[in-house]
């Protein structure tokens, strides 16, 4: 059987997370294609490399549906950064990321990243609903969280929206939802607050539509892992696995720390 | 839209294998070489021979012969086979027993010694075919039991096996696959990887086992291949991470190979096909009964209930074309570049332009210029392929013929752009930019002349601006092919350039005087004519400069004469003579005047027949100018000031001839003054200054310019002379004002006191005269002899000491020269007494000292430092 070749290596991984219909696969989409389309809910789950200066960096898009839940693990294994993806018109995709998701990060590296993105922006905020350029940065969040409010006392999340052009939908996430549960997600991994990247930094809010905050989001995230990249490059250096035996042990090795 | 990457061809049919026995199924395969095993439901391993045949149509086919048949002496199916061919042993498990049989006999081999041979309970097993143990007598076999929770390592031997490892397991293992260390298991609720070196293990994903069979197949080195929920294919490596994304297959998924770059999987009615390269599903066969996909050494074998059948991929070429030919760029040449190892390098390489080169076309005639740009670049494109899109833009002295078999469908752009001229306009765009970006590589080479004609045509039909800098820079345009193609888009300027780069300078002077004449139109350079005469400056063909200067004169001399005056001389230029200039220009006389002032004034050429002639020139412009009525002042005075200028400047005119033309010409004299002073007839010239210009201060000047280059004496012998004039008054019968000229000496004296010798003056002053009125002659008079003859006592002074400090030096202490004694300047010894002493009664040579002072720029025109008085000793 011929060997079958490897594409490019990638450097590092980052996967997307998070309920069907949330919108991972129109993310990725508007970032390496610019655009937005139509998509169907991933099957199994599908990855892309991006070319981040000198590095390779692989982009995993996983399948939200229950069915294909157990493969997330497997995906997570060795990712140096997680991006929780949630639908801010949907209260309960927020709720499934701690319920469901969490605990397939396990899997990731120590050092892993965590990032909360609140998608479908556009849905319930005029500012991300104009936003075509990316660049155009975060506008004023906390101005913008202000405007947004939800009238408190208001639960019950309602059926699933449709995108009406110009009709605001009410905001069933915000953002301070969001960073509460990041502080929990921290404390999930046994993480002091005070020594990890800052809620404000790593919550974001995105429209794959309009692509507000689409590129910030990516490109926050691969210059945050870039000292990952060096670390693992430096371990390689350090044991060159040339002759097959030694690559066998380092594999085994690194098979058994993973697991304990 | 679909590929063909692989066709099914039968190879054991069903009445060979079991004739009309109807209730006898296929349980298990094997193929080794050309060998063929079957294992059947009721206890039999059948051996054939697989050859290889070519059907009528090329096609690939299969030719089955059998060998054997040998029935295994139990109840139970065939249900696993696998060969060990260095050992020229079958593995085979049947009735929940592994059992070694001969390769050739179908014979069960006995055990050596006792039972060795056989292990029971067994419910699966799967040969290492990446073991770590290198022995090639030996198989290792991972073994999964029936009843317990383990899974066994086993060496298997030609007449023994013998187990190395048991490990437990955390559920029941019902498929295994292994490599290296690492042991895939599919459980009854997972897959997990376990390595049985050191009894790592790593839990993969969830799988029920019990609802649907999984799959663990090994594709590589330390990655597999497994049936994931959903029908999936998901690939994990040894460490469990999963480098590529998954596949999709249908829930029903009985079994999966890979045959790169595919993934081949078989369900109860079809066989799917996906690319591991793009995960994309490439091909749908049907097949009925399907029941066993296994790849053996790189073929994939199938076989229903009845019947074997080989997927034979089809020729990687075929796929690729097949692909392009539905516009499938991308996954072509994925396809292409995924298959590069299995391809021979020099071979890849060509597959590999030439689809490049295919893709390219697909994009351009796409208009995805950027892509194709990309794609022709890498694929190194012959660009005449390019080229030959557009008719007539190869000349016809081209030897190119289009690529065969084609790499487009194009007939050329008008087909290309089915007549739409908009994109016929973009494409022709593209190609200029594109031959301009190859034209100077190599991808050129043995084509420049075809891609700078093609490039100079487009240029010229599309109005580039580029046009210019093909044809003024290094260029292989054909000439014959061009001519035609710019006379018809009118770029007579270029074309008179691509003349010239042909060594054809004469005609390209003749095509650019029509234009330059109005004769024919291109607005290219509305300096056209400047650039002939330019042109003509520089040219080397003296010829050309005498035909076509003529011509340059006529039209405008002043810009014309340029021809002449701005002639850059060098090897390769020769100069023209200015004597045979001048004649040629007898009939020019504005460009005549203008070549003489450059040869005179700006090359000062040092003849006096030039600078004569200009200054006859100049006195024929003042004369005629003023015979002009009404005269035109401003002019007059120019060309006065210009006649005198040279007369004033140049040593060379003849002045007699000069003086002769201006005889009796009252109005010219100041230039007579000048002439006589040139005959050094300062006592004419002042007269006419003095007397008959009565113009003190040019009278003045003249003393001043006509001494400029002599001594003191000389300007104070002229100054005197202008004082007598001025002192001597007017002469008899000309009427004047003594007393005006009276006031211009005194002027003369307190102006220029310091040129005068004060006593004769003095002596020359009538005695009437008041002191008041000299006062500032006479007091810097005084001050200057006061000053001189002090300066002379100091000087003396200090002459005086610096004798006696040195008759001192002397008398205090001998100075001794001697042949042995060298002279400090030049440090030759000393051969005759006389020397010279420096102060501190240093003895140095009288030649050296002289040397000295004269070398010494500072001392020059001083007196020597060194007070040098000569010493006649010799001791
Ligand atoms: N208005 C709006 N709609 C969005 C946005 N992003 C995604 N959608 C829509 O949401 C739906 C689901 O998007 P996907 O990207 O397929 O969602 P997913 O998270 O990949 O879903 P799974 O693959 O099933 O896990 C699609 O109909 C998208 O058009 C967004 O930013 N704004
Ligand atoms: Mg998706």
């Amino acid at each position: 059987m011929p060997e079958v070749s490897k594409m490019k290596k990638p450097d590092v991984k980052i996967v997307l997370l998070g309920d069907m219909n949330v919108g991972k696969t129109s993310l990725l989409h508007r970032y390496m294609e610019r655009k937005f389309k139509e998509t169907v809910s991933t099957v199994g789950g599908a990855f892309f490399l991006k070319q981040w200066g000198p590095y390779n960096i692989s982009i995993w898009d996983t399948a939200g549906r229950e069915q294909f839940h157990g493969l997330g693990s497997m995906y997570c294994r060795g990712a140096a950064a997680v991006i929780l993806t949630y639908d801010v018109t949907n209260w309960q995709s927020l709720a499934e990321l701690e319920e469901r998701f969490l605990s397939l990060t396990d899997t990731a590296n120590h050092d892993c990243i965590y990032a909360l993105v609140g998608n479908k922006a556009d849905l319930t905020d005029s500012k991300a609903q104009l936003c075509q350029d990316s660049d155009g940065l975060v506008k004023d969040r906390t101005e913008c969280n202000e405007e947004c409010e939800v009238p408190s006392g208001c639960p019950t999340p309602p059926a699933s929206p449709t995108s009406l052009p110009g009709v605001m939908l009410r905001k069933q996430v915000i953002n301070e939802d969001a960073v509460t549960l990041y502080g929990r997600i921290l404390r999930y991994k046994g993480l002091e607050e005070k020594s990890s990247l800052p809620a404000e930094k790593m919550c974001f809010e995105t429209s794959a539509k309009t692509g507000y905050n689409v590129d910030t989001l990516f490109e926050t995230l691969f210059d945050l892992v870039l000292p990952s990249i060096l670390r693992k490059r430096q371990e390689n250096q350090q044991s060159p696995t040339v002759d097959l035996e030694e690559c066998r042990m380092v594999g085994s090795k690194k098979g058994r720390s993973g697991c304990c | 839209m679909s590929v063909k990457a692989f066709e099914l061809v039968p190879a054991v049919e069903r009445d060979l294998l079991m004739g009309d026995k109807a209730r006898i199924n296929i349980e298990c395969i094997e193929c080794c070489g050309k060998h063929l095993y079957v294992g059947t439901n009721d206890c039999f391993i059948h051996h054939f021979l697989l050859a290889e045949v070519a059907s009528s149509k090329g096609k690939p086919g299969y030719l089955a012969q059998k060998l054997l048949h040998k029935y295994l002496g139990l109840k139970k199916p065939v249900a696993e086979l696998r060969a060990a061919s260095a050992l020229e042993r079958l593995i085979v498990l049947c009735e929940g027993i592994v059992f070694l049989v001969d390769m050739v006999t179908l014979e069960t081999v006995p055990s050596a010694g006792g039972g060795g041979a056989k292990i029971r309970g067994v419910a699966s097993f799967c040969v290492n075919e990446n073991p770590v143990n290198t022995d090639p007598f030996c198989v290792e076999m991972g073994v999964l039991s029936s009843k317990r929770r383990t899974v066994q390592i086993y060496m298997v031997y030609e007449d023994r096996v013998q187990l190395v490892k048991e490990l437990t397991t955390p559920e029941q293992p019902c498929a295994v696959s292994l490599d290296g260390y690492f042991l895939c298991l599919a459980l009854t609720t997972q897959y997990m990887i376990l390595n049985y070196n050191t009894g790592a293990s790593q839990d993969l994903f969830p799988y029920n086992s019990e609802e649907r069979r999984p799959i663990v197949k090994r594709i590589g080195r330390e990655e597999f291949l497994l049936a994931a929920p959903g029908g999936l294919g998901m690939f994990a490596n040894a460490e469990g991470v999963s480098q590529r994304a998954p596949v999709r297959w249908s829930e029903s998924v009985i079994g999966a190979a890979v045959c790169f770059p595919y993934v081949v999987a078989l369900d109860e009615s079809f066989i799917t096909i996906h690319s591991m390269l793009d995960q994309q599903l490439k091909q749908t066969l049907s097949f009925r009964d399907g029941h066993i996909l296994q790849n053996f050494e790189g073929k994939v074998i199938l076989a229903s209930t009845k019947a074997v059948y080989v997927l034979v991929p089809l020729p990687l070429e075929r796929q690729i074309q097949d692909l392009l030919a539905n516009h499938r760029v991308e996954e072509a040449l994925i396809l292409t570049e995924g298959a590069q190892r299995n391809i021979p390098k020099d071979k890849f390489q060509n597959l590999h332009k030439r689809i490049l080169q295919q893709a390219g076309f697909i994009q351009f005639g796409q208009l995805q210029f950027l892509e194709a740009k990309e794609h022709f670049w890498k694929g190194q494109l012959d660009v005449r392929e390019l080229i030959s899109l557009c008719p007539l833009l190869l000349p016809a002295s081209s030897s190119f013929t289009r690529c065969h078999p084609p790499l487009h469908e194009f007939a050329d752009l008008n087909h290309l752009a089915q007549g739409d001229q908009e994109k016929v306009l973009q494409c022709k765009k593209f190609l200029i930019s594109y031959l301009g970006e190859v034209r100077s590589t190599e991808v050129v080479n043995g084509c420049r002349e075809d891609v700078d004609t093609a490039l100079l045509k487009l240029y010229a039909e599309q109005d580039h601006e580029s046009l210019l800098d093909l044809l003024a820079s290094d260029n292989a345009c054909v000439l014959a092919d061009s001519v035609p193609w710019l006379e018809k888009y009118h770029k007579y300027f270029a074309l008179g350039l691509l003349y010239h780069y042909n060594g054809q300078d004469s005609a390209a002077l003749q095509l650019w005087i029509r234009v330059a004449d109005g004769e024919l139109q291109d607005p290219t350079r509305s300096d056209l004519f400047e650039y002939i005469v330019d042109f003509l400056c520089t040219s080397s063909n003296v010829d050309l400069v005498w035909k076509y200067a003529d011509w340059a004169l006529r039209k405008d001399p002043i810009v014309g004469v340029r021809v002449f005056t701005k002639r850059h001389t060098s090897k390769d230029q020769p100069d023209l003579n200015p004597d045979d200039v001048i004649t040629y220009l007898g009939k020019h006389s504005q460009a005549l005047l203008l070549y003489l002032e450059n040869l005179v004034l700006e090359k000062r050429v040092q003849k006096e027949k030039f600078h004569t002639h200009l200054a006859v020139l100049y006195l024929e412009r003042v004369l005629s100018l003023m015979s002009q009525s009404p005269k035109d002042e401003e002019q007059l005075t120019k060309a006065r000031e210009r006649l005198q200028a040279l007369l004033r400047e140049s040593d060379l005119y003849r002045v007699q001839f000069l003086l002769a033309k201006m005889e009796n010409r009252e109005e010219l004299l100041l230039e007579r003054a000048t002439l006589h002073g040139k005959l050094e007839e300062h006592d004419k010239a002042l007269h006419i200054l003095v007397h008959q210009l009565r113009d003190f201060p040019s009278a003045e000047a003249f003393c001043l310019w006509a001494s400029s280059s002599r001594d003191s004496a000389y300007r104070q012998q002229l100054f005197h002379l202008l004082l007598g004039v001025y002192l001597d008054g007017s002469p008899p019968g000309q009427s004047g004002d003594s007393g005006e000229l009276e006031m211009a000496a005194v002027d003369l004296l307190n102006r220029h006191g310091e040129v005068f010798d004060a006593v004769r003056v003095l002596r020359m002053l009538p005695e009437g005269w008041s002191l008041q009125l000299l006062r500032p002659f006479l007091g810097r008079a005084i001050r200057a002899n006061m000053h001189a003859c002090r300066t002379s006592r100091i000087a003396l002074g200090l002459a005086h000491s610096e004798n006696l400090q040195l008759l001192h030096d002397r008398c205090k202490k001998p100075v001794f020269v001697s042949e042995k004694k060298g002279c400090h300047l030049c440090h030759n010894t000393f051969s005759e007494p006389s020397v010279v002493c420096l102060p501190g009664g240093v003895p140095v040579h009288t030649h050296c000292v002289a040397q000295r002072v004269r070398d010494s720029p500072t001392k020059r025109h001083t007196e020597p430092q060194f007070p040098s008085w000569t010493l006649q000793l010799w001791s």
